[in-house]
């Protein structure tokens, strides 16, 4: 071996050992200057996000564009067109009547916010939203949908804009009681696959747990991380284990199209 | 050599901003360029061992930075399992991995015939990819393997390697301007 390739594998040996035994509060430490020094143009990605996939889109529906301008000139496409516009606009004024009606009607401090980014990571499942430590965004705090259903919690916040971890991510636990039963247990993320629709599993639920489907999961409050009696999906399915009983949950917030968000900044509200 | 080296950490740091602005082709299997570990690949195609090995653990190192999960834990009363996760640090031993497989073919890169190089990119992003996903299923657990996965990792492998004749010229060039010697074996 050549004595530069020696040295080299020596301080490489060195630097992994230096890494696998850093604190977490380090590790920490490292990516909170990671996101600050690249969050700034996070924001300016979205818009490439955004272009391509609206490419993707009118290639898909090239052959529909096409017929479209071949009868543009048709009084029936017209209307259609004003149809589809007006339609537009009352799905938005919907959304925002929704927001601002949750944003007046809920008892917390809430920030609202906007996601700019889904899904940065190849893996896990986080999206990106248009608030940072900047407007008093923090580690930790619980992210909800307009609906007031819980989406995630604030995973790492930068200065102008903070990556939120889902609750269908499989790292995510969120503590939850079942409505109308004394069941609690742990929603956890289930892995899914492209074009699969998210899932939540509910553990550690006794085994001769009465529950069916289309019954309600809010979160019970205990474990100091979320704040009790927000929606979290209904019941799928319940199956019986060994030791305990584990129910499919779906979400109550559809998290594949979330566009406005509301962080709660404090849970015991102004 | 050194200034090669040097402007490959910074080509290096320069695709850690590139990798925010590209964009996930959420209509095709959420498929994305892997701009960083191509960086990592390619670079370690043109390089000495001892600069490979300085390359991929800079790389692995900030990709960790952006990629690990990192989650503060509640009452451990309530929260009694604790997800384990990937540790940091994880990317710099499959960079290595990588780098050297790449540092295998390195006399056919010399000789010419960078397309075989940009070939194999395409195969490593996806064993890395591969690795990674079973490193997550044994230690996060809940292992399954379907084809949505093995379809997901595929097309973004086939991205990247479509991007890596880029970077190979984009290489091309600085050790041009460097004066550095890529391909000598003719």
């Amino acid at each position: 071996m050549k004595p530069l390739n020696f040295v080299a594998l020596l301080l490489f040996i060195a630097g992994l050992v230096w890494v696998f035994t850093l604190s977490q509060s380090s590790v920490r430490q490292i990516q909170k200057t990671y996101y600050s020094v690249f969050s700034p143009m996070v924001a300016k990605s979205a818009q490439s996000q955004a272009f391509a996939n609206d490419f993707v889109k009118e290639v898909e529906h090239s052959k529909d564009l096409e017929r479209q301008l071949a009868q543009a000139n048709s009084e029936r496409d017209r209307f259609r067109l004003i149809a589809a516009r007006s339609w537009a606009l009352e799905t938005e004024n919907n959304e925002l009547r929704n927001a601002l009606a949750f944003k007046k009607e809920t008892k917390f401090d809430i920030v609202p916010a906007r996601v700019i980014r889904r899904q940065p990571q190849m893996w896990g499942k986080t999206i990106e939203i248009n608030r940072g430590s900047e407007t008093g965004l923090q580690k930790s705090m619980c992210v909800l949908a307009s609906n007031g259903g819980l989406i995630g919690r604030v995973q790492l916040p930068g200065n102008e804009v903070s990556s939120v971890l889902l609750i269908t991510d499989e790292v995510s636990q969120v503590s939850a009681k079942v409505e109308g039963t004394t069941e609690v247990g742990l929603i956890i993320g289930r892995r899914t696959t492209y074009g699969e629709a998210p899932r939540l599993r509910m553990r550690y639920l006794s085994k001769n747990a009465i529950l069916r489907k289309g019954m309600k999961v809010y979160t019970d409050g205990r474990g100091d991380l979320f704040p009790a009696d927000i929606p979290i999906g209904t019941i799928e399915d319940f199956e019986v284990g060994p030791v305990y009983g584990e129910a499919e949950i779906i979400p109550s917030v559809d998290l594949t199209n979330i566009k406005t968000v509301f962080v709660i900044a404090d849970s015991n509200g102004e | 050599m050194y200034l090669y080296q040097f402007s490959l950490i910074g080509l290096l740091l320069l695709s850690c901003i590139i990798q925010q602005f590209l964009p996930t082709f959420s209509g095709w299997h959420d498929a994305r360029i892997l701009i960083l570990p191509l960086v990592v690949l390619c670079g370690s195609a043109t390089i000495s061992t001892a600069g490979m090995l300085i390359l991929t653990f800079l790389g692995g190192f900030l990709w960790d930075a952006q990629q690990v999960l990192l989650l503060e834990q509640g009452d451990p009363i309530v929260y009694h399992s604790t997800p384990d996760t990937l540790k940091f640090g994880y990317s710099i031993i499959l960079y290595t991995l990588m780098g050297f497989l790449m540092q295998g073919v390195r006399p056919v890169f010399q000789a010419g015939k960078w397309y075989l190089s940009a070939a194999l990119t395409g195969v490593a992003i996806f064993l890395y990819l591969f690795v990674e996903y079973l490193l997550r299923g044994f230690i996060i657990g809940g292992f399954s393997l379907d084809n949505g996965m093995v379809e997901q990792i595929g097309a973004t492998s086939v991205m990247t390697m479509l991007a890596s004749p880029f970077v190979f010229w984009a290489l091309f060039r600085i050790a041009k301007i460097c004066k550095h010697t890529i391909g000598t074996k003719h």
